[in-house]
């Protein structure tokens, strides 16, 4: 069986810097794989070349055994990849139901006439997309019901900007989510409830998801399997166990020595 | 990490909104209550009942005005306020509108002035609009290489390269710098539009036609997605959007929308010059939807009446004072509080100001020998209190300056020093105005016009209408 | 051949006054990502600045002072105003927008542009005026070969130009304020918290690109070009062509992209046509956009994520 997300022997140069190198992962479906690493290992910019923002150097991403190398973002994400950012990029100035219609432009087909004139299917459409922000919002219990629909996103508060990422990032019916650290600047308890949700939409709506997280505990939580990078280059994979007991990592984050881990700091 | 009380504060801020004071509370409900429709309908009523009333030609040649630049407000708004593409090169859509009009529906192409093409306006208004949006897309596509900054450039330079065309090429068929003349106007199955009411009741029905499938069109998938990109550009693509494509859409509607108030310019003038599409026009069209409010429908034309309204007061000397005077009071009673301190202040103006002319009359009467510029009763009201040589131009000039700079001082100062520098510029303004600006009416046009650009951005970049916006400024 | 090299000459002229111009766009472009669209318009005022020191010292046909002391008068002062005027621009309009969305700065710089435009309409009427130039120095003096020659004029544009850029070149690489200007170019914030004096540094660039602008419109008025409240306009937008074909925010490529503009203007007026002249530089924009859209020495934007 192909897996659902294939990178196969993928590289990326920015002139002389390697970023990523003869990187190999996959994800399959209905799995939660990790990606975790000191910063700078170049997690993001796997997400960034995997949605299609930066072009791989050498090496190629299969999307259910299909190569989606060179294809723009907006088509990668209509065939089935959403992803978060680690630095919120929500629509500021749109209400919190309009940033997660906005994600379905790509799932939708009512030309601009037939939205002037609300012909059949721009209001079918229209009705579908209203119905599916309501059922995506509703997935976070009351933090992004009721009043909230209406209010711009720039006054929600900092965890709930996170929900409405993952909330506008589901509107565009991926199979495959990534999330670019879903619990950086959260407490301990909304943290908790990023774990449990990441389950849920395992569980409840079949997606495989990638995640990159700092948080150890969540890494533990949620984790079918999980990949550790540095430099660019895989250093382990494997259980949470596995992995965090791994040498590499332990010497990735903490150094080979003293002097070394003052050097980091 | 989550701010203590912030959450609450945020969502209580549309609370206190309501609980406003005065007529902005009444405003602001009111507002809430009257939906999309109802509003629309009032403005083709008060449309209506304004067309009975005028009886004026000019007038009616006024409000036909007003309507046109609003509706190339609103056709602005759509690259500019939805999608956040600086065009500057809108003006050539409005030309080559008001153009292709003149060539298939004029007599002017033909020799000896018999000849020409003379389709309908039925015809030859969708041909010419349906043309503009294919050039916009072409443009478009082009200027979509470039990140927004040289965007703006590009465009610039399609208003200049549509000026150089029709300045230069073969008169016979553009009419080189004389413009062409005799053109038909409005018609299509037998009817046709001629008289000024006629083409204000044209231009009400297509503005408000043109309002509502803008409304329409905002509320839509396609409209969403214009904002989320004008938001984030990346984040945008990321969810799906299509950001390209949806710019050269929104530059391409734009450019149909100038392109058919083209077409209603060209036959109501009757004439088309290059000169009616420089960029001072460009200009004016900003301020519009500067003023109104970028990115609001109703800000665009309210932009659009109130400019071309402005622009007529400014234009007759009897009413020009109403505009100015009016201006510095409204600014005084807006700005100025507590109501004692306005007091003072316009008290203060008023004495200031007799004192002034007072000591500078007893040491020479020849400079203040001069009338005021002003006509009508505001002229024989300011007739004692400003000072006007009887050569006022030098000294208007310096005023002019002096008033500059008085402003640049108001802006750096606070509190009561403020409101004491307020005193005197206001009297400078008020001499300067009567020596030297109102002499020119057309040039203090241009300038109020410049004016409204950066103070409104530097005010109330939302305008009157707009809604604030915030932005991650991400360099 | 003779037509040709003087094709070159004139246009090297007019590439220089171009590039001049051009340095202060990609300046200001390079510091604070704001492309000014009123620079044309200041390049305007020092050619109306120059103007008036002309004739402050008794017109062009009986000047009361030695004609270098004029130059260097006329250069100062058209220096000092326009810088002084950039300056008061970024003071007054521009800071009060440093966070406002992109578009606003734009839209003021629009706005400002206009009102200077009117203004000098309304101070000095809108007849074009003349340096006259060829009264106080002889188009005779110069280089003169066969039919091609070089007057004063022109060997004194291209000297002045090249020595300026080469000095703002120096001024940006060596002294603090140029490591400055680097620095709050590449990182507002982080330049601010390492203590460079932003504010001081935003409006030191803008004096120093007025100030060249000023120097331009100085020169362009002795090289015979008409003085009128319009001519910023053109002015600016072929000098921003130049900053962008360039590579918008580099020195050195405002510097070629300058010389480029010019020396294509001129070999289309003399062998394609004077009318279009303008489309051509069009057409120059557009074809560097589509081959190489950061310029000639701009280096590819790396998105930013």
């Amino acid at each position: 069986m192909t897996a659902l997300l294939e990178l196969d022997k993928l590289s990326l140069a920015f002139g002389g810097l390697r970023a990523i190198s003869e990187l190999d992962l996959h994800v399959d479906e209905n799995e939660i794989v990790s990606v975790i690493g000191p910063n700078g290992a170049g997690k993001s910019t796997v997400f960034n070349v995997i949605t299609g923002i930066y072009e791989p150097t050498e090496g190629d991403v299969r999307l259910a055994g299909e190569s989606i190398v060179g294809k723009r973002p907006y088509k990668i994400t209509t065939l089935g990849i959403a992803r978060t950012f680690q630095s919120l990029r929500l629509f500021q100035n749109m209400s919190v139901k309009e940033n997660v219609k906005s994600a379905t432009y790509g799932k939708t087909k009512a030309t601009p006439v037939e939205s002037i004139l609300r012909l059949p299917r721009a209001r079918r459409e229209e009705r579908e997309v209203d119905a599916l922000a309501e059922e995506v919002l509703g997935f976070f219990g009351q933090r992004l019901t009721g009043y909230r629909w209406d209010q711009p996103a720039y006054v929600l508060s900092y965890a709930n900007r996170r929900r409405l990422e993952i909330a506008r990032a589901l509107a565009t019916r991926p199979r495959l989510l990534l999330l670019d650290e879903p619990a950086a600047g959260m407490n301990p308890k909304e943290t908790h409830e990023v774990t449990e949700l990441i389950g849920r939409l395992r569980n409840e709506l079949g997606l495989a998801i990638l995640v990159i997280e700092h948080d150890m505990h969540v890494v533990e939580g949620i984790s079918d399997r999980v990949v550790a990078l540095d430099h660019g280059v895989k250093i382990a994979e494997g259980s949470y166990e596995a992995v965090a007991t791994h040498p590499a990592v332990v010497e990735a984050y903490l150094g080979r020595d003293p002097e070394a881990l003052a050097e980091g700091a | 990490m989550a701010q203590i009380g912030v959450d609450e504060w945020v969502a209580q801020s549309g609370g206190r909104r309501d609980q406003g004071t005065g007529w902005r509370k009444l405003l602001a409900s009111a507002e809430d209550r009257v939906g999309w429709w109802p509003r629309l309908a009032l403005v083709v009523f008060a449309g209506l009942i304004a067309g009975q009333l005028i009886n004026d030609v000019n007038l009616q040649n006024v409000a036909f005005n007003g309507l046109l630049y609003a509706m190339l407000a609103l056709g602005l708004n759509i690259a500019v306020g939805w999608a956040g593409l600086l065009d500057l090169g809108y003006i050539a859509f409005f030309g080559l509108g008001a153009y292709g009009f003149a060539v298939l529906s004029s007599s002017a192409t033909g020799s000896g002035g018999n000849g020409g093409t003379h389709l309908p306006a039925i015809e030859s208004v969708p041909v010419v609009v349906v043309v503009a949006g294919v050039v916009g897309v072409v443009i478009g596509l082009i200027a979509l290489r470039l990140s927004g900054d040289y965007l703006a450039i590009v465009t610039l330079f399609v208003g200049q390269a549509f000026m150089e065309i029709v300045n230069n090429i073969d008169p016979g068929t553009l009419g080189g710098v004389n413009g062409l003349y005799s053109l038909d106007s409005f018609h299509s199955f037998g009817h046709q539009v001629t008289s000024p009411l006629g083409f204000y009741y044209l231009a009400l029905v297509m503005t408000v036609a043109l309002a509502a499938i803008l409304h329409l069109l905002d509320t839509s998938r396609t409209g969403r997605a214009w904002r989320a990109l004008r938001d984030d550009q990346l984040a945008a693509s990321a969810m799906t959007i299509p950001v390209n494509k949806l710019k050269v859409m929104a530059f391409s509607f734009g450019a149909m929308v100038a392109a058919l108030a083209g077409t209603v310019f060209a036959a109501q003038q009757n004439t088309v010059f290059p000169t009616n599409f420089t960029a001072n026009i460009l200009i004016l069209i900003y301020a519009c939807l500067v003023l109104g409010g970028v990115g609001s429908i109703a800000g665009a034309i309210l932009g659009g009446l109130v400019v071309t309204i402005g622009e007529q007061l400014l234009s007759s000397p009897n009413d020009a004072g109403y505009l100015f005077y009016g201006l510095i009071l409204i600014t005084l009673v807006l700005r100025v509080r507590p109501w004692r301190y306005l007091a003072a202040v316009l008290a203060g103006v008023v004495a200031f100001g007799f004192a002034a002319r007072g000591i500078v009359g007893a040491i020479s009467s020849s400079a203040v020998a001069g009338g005021p510029g002003s006509g009508g009763w505001i002229g024989s009201a300011v007739k004692h209190y400003v000072i006007v040589p009887s050569s006022p131009a030098t000294y208007g000039n310096i005023l002019y300056i002096v008033l500059i700079c008085a402003l640049i001082l108001i802006v750096r100062l606070h509190g009561i020093r403020r409101l004491l520098t307020v005193i005197p510029t206001v009297y400078i303004a008020a001499c300067c105005w009567e020596s030297r600006l109102i002499v020119n009416p057309s040039i203090t046009t241009q300038i109020m016009i410049g004016a409204i650009l950066i103070v409104t951005m530097a005010a109330r970049p939302q305008g009157l209408l707009g809604t604030r916006r915030v932005e991650l400024v991400d360099q | 051949m003779q037509e040709f090299i003087q094709t070159i000459v004139n246009g090297l002229q007019t590439g220089c006054l171009y590039a001049l111009i051009a340095l202060g766009y990609t300046m200001v472009y390079g510091v604070l990502k704001l492309l000014n669209f009123a620079h044309g318009d200041v390049y305007m005022v020092g050619a109306y600045i120059g103007y008036f020191v002309i004739r402050w010292f008794g017109g062009p046909t009986s000047l009361s002072i030695p004609v270098p002391l004029l130059l260097l008068i006329m250069f100062g002062l058209a220096a000092g105003g326009c810088g002084l005027l950039g300056v008061a621009m970024e003071r007054f309009a521009y800071r009060p927008l440093r966070d406002a969305p992109r578009i606003a700065p734009l839209i003021t710089a629009l706005g400002i542009s206009f009102v200077l435009e009117n203004t000098v309409l309304l101070l000095f009427g809108g007849e074009p005026r003349s340096y006259s130039t060829e009264r106080f120095i002889s188009f005779s003096t110069g280089i003169h070969f066969g039919h091609v020659s070089i007057d004063t004029v022109q060997i004194l544009i291209v000297v002045v130009s090249v020595g300026m850029m080469f000095g703002l070149r120096e001024l940006v690489q060596r002294t603090t304020l140029g490591k400055s200007m680097r620095a709050v170019a590449s990182d507002r914030e982080a330049a601010e918290m390492l203590g460079i004096n932003v504010n001081r540094t935003i409006a030191l660039t803008f004096f120093i690109g007025s100030a060249m602008a000023g120097v331009a419109g100085v020169m362009s008025g002795l090289a015979g070009i008409q003085v009128a409240n319009t001519i910023g306009f053109l002015a600016g937008l072929k000098a921003f062509t130049a900053a962008v074909v360039g590579g918008i925010g580099s020195i050195p490529g405002a510097m070629i992209g300058g010389l480029f503009i010019g020396l294509a203007e001129s070999f289309s007026a003399s062998y394609i046509s004077s009318q279009y002249t303008d489309l051509i530089v069009f057409g120059i924009l557009i074809g560097t956009m589509l081959i190489r859209p950061q310029g000639i020495f701009g280096r590819p934007a790396l998105q930013k994520v």
